[in-house]
């Protein structure tokens, strides 16, 4: 009913959840924020469709919408990859050029930030959701609008395409 | 690096990948932008008065009403363009103000640093306006924009105080003008002048708030100066 106290009560508590899935789909901090900023309103207008129930999964199904619909209207090719390799080495020899033991913390960070980057947004979104917002598999089904079998094969193919990009990254010694 | 099982991957993952948090000026554009469509949601329209019965005239009557009308419209005319002139600039300015905020987009150039945001405005106006970064001061710098401001083009500032969005518009002006308050439909508003340029800060932050922004403001102006 009223605006300010739906913001407050429903999107606020769950915005950095929202942004960080909205960035991580889009790979681009500008395009995040319209995501949120166009759902946040979306959700806003349709909160009184939300009864009793869990306001994250609700909020970031809207983003996730809304970043989809986005990069439908983009279609970028690399996007098509599942695992765009290419990009992912270039990440990576940009960090393994650095030499000091000091940056090799941040070159970790580096690589498994690229190795996400890398997957299709389909196993962006997934891996995203399970691992860096901690959502069970029910709620990222709810989220996605998938089958829950679904969620656990992408979830697995992702995790087997990560653990096969990291097994060369050099931890540092 | 071994990554034998999920366990291993999850826990890397969600000790090493970044979360990105979202910035305070997303948060704070989204507020505005609630509590303005709460401002505008009362949909308990007052109703209008029963209507009254005209008196009747009869057409004399009503031709001297019309000859008053005309020559009360010659007189006014002028006296009316000179109210309209001088009627507050700070009105204009909250509405501005509220719009961008409703638009969401506050910056047209983003940015943390003057240096990227003082280049922008070339070409963009025909002055060049001063841009500070206020970090120091608790007001950081967003970025800015170019709005039209009673036909003029003027230079928009971005800061943001805590969640709140300052916004600080700028115009050369050869007047001279101490920090003066104002407040309009709830929103402070601070105008000063310092012979080169003028400048209103809108916000709705508190007015003390607003003094310190531009007693930093001026102060960097000074050592600008003083430094050159």
């Amino acid at each position: 009913m009223d605006p300010l106290q739906d913001f407050e009560s429903r999107v606020l508590p769950h915005l950095d959840a929202a942004y960080n899935l909205a960035r991580w789909l889009l790979r681009s901090a500008q395009e995040a924020e319209d995501a949120v900023q166009e759902s946040s309103l979306r959700a806003l207008r349709y909160a009184g469709t939300l009864r009793g129930e869990d306001a994250r999964p609700w909020l970031l199904g809207i983003v996730r919408n809304t970043c989809f619909n986005m990069l439908e209207r983009q279609r970028r090719q690399a996007e098509m990859l599942e695992f765009d390799s290419a990009e992912f080495e270039l990440a990576r020899a940009a960090t393994e050029a650095e030499p000091t033991q000091q940056v090799q913390q941040r070159r970790l960070r580096v690589q498994i930030d690229a190795a996400i980057r890398a997957l299709s947004p389909a196993l962006r979104e997934v891996i995203v959701l399970r691992e860096l917002e901690g959502l069970a598999y029910e709620e990222i089904a709810r989220v996605a609008g998938l089958p829950i079998g679904t969620v656990m094969s992408r979830l697995s193919r992702a995790r087997a395409l990560l653990r096969t990009a990291l097994s060369t990254v050099s931890q540092g010694e | 690096m071994k990554l034998d099982d999920d366990e291993e991957l999850s826990s890397l993952l969600r000790e090493q990948a970044s979360r990105h948090a979202a910035p305070d000026s997303l948060r704070a554009g989204l507020r505005a932008q609630a509590a303005l469509a709460r401002a505008g949601s009362p949909a308990v329209a007052p109703s209008p008065p029963p209507a009254q019965r005209l008196p009747r005239f009869g057409w004399r009557g009503l031709s001297a009403s019309f000859a008053l009308g005309i020559a009360c419209t010659l007189v006014m005319a002028p006296l009316i363009r000179e109210a309209v002139e001088r009627a507050p600039i700070e009105a204009e300015l909250v509405s501005e103000h509220t719009r961008a905020l409703q638009r969401g987009t506050l910056t047209a150039v983003v940015s943390t640093d003057r240096h990227t945001v003082k280049p922008w405005f070339q070409g963009r106006l025909d002055f060049a306006p001063p841009v500070f970064d206020l970090a120091a001061e608790g007001f950081p710098l967003q970025g800015g924009r170019v709005e039209e401001l009673r036909g003029e083009r003027v230079a928009v500032l971005v800061y943001m105080r805590n969640k709140h969005v300052v916004e600080l518009y700028v115009r050369p002006s050869s007047r001279q003008r101490v920090p003066t308050p104002a407040v309009q439909k709830g929103f402070n508003l601070l105008h000063w002048a310092d012979g080169s340029m003028e400048y209103w800060a809108v916000s709705d932050v508190e007015r003390g708030e607003l003094l310190r922004m531009a007693q930093g403001w001026q102060a960097r102006l000074l050592s600008v100066a003083g430094g050159a």
